[in-house]
């Protein structure tokens, strides 16, 4: 995924804390989308949505936890950063002992805040990439045969061909064939990737 | 007389304790042995702990009992120095010739549990509405003080980097200072309202009861107290005289106070988990309310900055507090004033002049 399908979600009950965030995001390209409360944002909430959530804790109505809260059930995976204010870090803390990806607390410099928005951005762009890597690795292996399921099985255990071959009862030679095989169907292109692949699968 | 489950305790008409039950050794965390001959105020905690002498001398004088045959709730203390909830029904009883009361007691922590959540809900509202400790005020205008500082700080720097780059658009720059100035108006507001508050001119002056003042607050602070494993003991004066006041403000200095007596006290050890308050008449024209604390004292390289706006030796502290408290005490004609304990803790003193006949 690109930057360019990337999305700050602002939750700020102060329009003009909203607003301000928008514009100093749009002087870095970023595209920035502002919710006035927690539940517009829950009721507006797509999984589909790509990006990071910039969430400010104290609000009135549905708190900036609560929203958290809501959106791990959800399985929301967007990043999210707390906005805290004076006397907030207990609640920040345990913010992120729930799995906030950061906080920031008010008043803060722009570059402060710019550069963790790029870090979220960035992390959330990995998992993206590397839970499409996982999927796509499902499907290679869910292609292979039942006996190139177990000989992959072997290989990425650092079994020698020999051994393999006196393991399943088959021939050297046809376990040489399977191997090439998997190796070509999982698209590895050695066996480093190999293993790294079943890693990723098992994970 | 050790099988009942209410903890029974006999004493003699000057309060020396002759009788203790098991129970009362359970409850109490007392051996029958260490209490005996010893005065029943070791048993009591709160304001009971002063009233029961008046109550006794009462009764014996006039034959006006407040609690013979009546029963009520008291605050009662544990050997640990905890208090605690107990209904008690008290009997007079003569045997031997003598007269003796009989106190029964049934501890109650239970039942008020659910009732104190109740009683802490209204009093929050109240805090809310009218109550509001100077710390939490400033800490609710920091947080709104924030906002518009944030959005400016957000706008001013977009902006600058906008420009920059070369790529501004004017118009959009032109809107962002529009909203820095509209911003910069919104704080000037904020601070204008912090400043109406603690101004002399806005202070609603009435003839007022200290005592009374006291008894008003004294439930919020004694569980503020309760909930930090901390007794407060407050005493009043007779007769006080009438002193000229903003109620709502005094009693503010007066929670703001406790409060601080409380945070100084939350490392403190079981026994020293102790805060007194006293009200009592210091000058002829004077009345004063000291609140004493057994807490780590004030460190001396910052005695001479305790009362600055700002200045505070709590994490999360504002550093408002005892400014405020300051400028309530002097618009009073009043004064703040502390001083450490030659043993330990502080005391600080709200000295307010009284009401000129």
């Amino acid at each position: 995924m690109s930057d360019a399908e990337s999305i700050v979600y602002i939750v700020d009950d102060d329009e003009a804390v909203r607003d301000s965030l928008c514009f100093l995001l749009k002087s870095v390209g970023i595209a920035g989308n502002a919710f006035s409360s927690g539940n517009e944002f829950l009721e507006a909430y797509d999984l589909g949505w790509q990006g990071c959530i910039l969430l400010d804790i104290r609000m009135p109505g549905v708190s900036g936890m609560e929203v958290q809260r809501q959106l791990s059930e959800r399985n929301c995976a967007l990043p999210i950063i707390f906005i805290t204010g004076h006397g907030d870090i207990p609640m920040a803390v345990e913010a992120m002992h729930l799995g906030a990806f950061d906080f920031i607390q008010k008043p803060f410099h722009d570059q402060e805040l710019l550069d963790r928005i790029q870090q979220a951005l960035a992390t959330y762009r990995e998992t993206q990439d590397e839970l499409a890597l996982k999927k796509e690795v499902q499907e290679r292996y869910e292609k292979l045969t039942p006996r190139e399921k177990e000989v992959m099985e072997a290989v990425v255990r650092g079994h020698a061909n020999k051994v393999i071959a006196m393991d399943l009862e088959l021939s050297q030679r046809t376990v040489e064939i399977h191997r090439a095989r998997v190796m070509e169907k999982m698209q590895a292109r050695s066996l480093a990737s190999l293993v790294k692949f079943s890693l990723l699968r098992n994970s | 007389m050790n099988a009942f489950i209410e903890a029974i305790i006999v004493i003699s008409a000057d309060g020396k304790i002759e009788r203790f039950n098991t129970t009362a050794e359970k409850m109490f965390g007392y051996k029958a042995e260490d209490v005996m001959g010893k005065d029943i105020n070791i048993l009591m905690a709160g304001p009971d702990h002063y009233r029961h002498d008046n109550y006794v001398e009462r009764y014996l004088e006039t034959g006006k009992a407040k609690i013979i045959g009546i029963g009520r709730e008291v605050q009662a203390l544990r050997s640990d120095g905890s208090a605690f909830i107990a209904h008690l029904a008290v009997g007079e009883v003569g045997w031997e010739g003598r007269r003796r009361f009989v106190g029964m007691l049934r501890d109650l922590t239970d039942t008020k549990a659910a009732e104190e959540r109740k009683l802490r809900q209204h009093q929050e509202m109240i805090n809310a509405s009218r109550l509001t400790t100077m710390g939490e005020m400033a800490a609710a205008m920091a947080h709104e003080l924030n906002q518009p500082l944030a959005a400016i700080s957000n706008y001013a720097s977009a902006s600058l980097r906008m420009m920059k780059s070369g790529d501004e658009n004017l118009e959009d720059i032109e809107t962002a200072l529009q909203h820095i100035d509209a911003q910069a108006h919104r704080a000037g507001e904020i601070i204008r309202r912090l400043r109406d508050f603690v101004r002399p001119e806005n202070i609603s002056l009435e003839v007022i009861n200290v005592a009374a003042v006291i008894d008003e607050i004294s439930p919020l602070a004694e569980l503020d107290a309760r909930a930090n494993n901390i007794t407060l003991r407050i005493s009043v004066a007779d007769n006080l005289p009438e002193i000229v006041a903003d109620q709502l403000q005094i009693q503010q200095i007066i929670l703001n106070l406790l409060r601080n007596g409380v945070d100084a006290m939350k490392d403190a050890d079981p026994e020293n988990r102790k805060l007194r308050m006293k009200a009592y008449c210091s000058a002829p024209d004077e009345v004063r309310i000291d609140i004493i604390d057994r807490g780590q004292g004030v460190p001396e390289d910052i005695k001479e900055n305790l009362f600055d706006p700002f200045f505070s030796t709590k994490s999360d502290g504002m550093g408002m507090g005892l400014a405020i408290c300051q400028t309530i005490a002097k618009a009073h004609s009043g004064r703040l004033s502390f001083l450490n304990n030659p043993k330990i803790g502080t005391t600080f003193s709200i000295s307010l002049p009284t009401k000129v006949d």
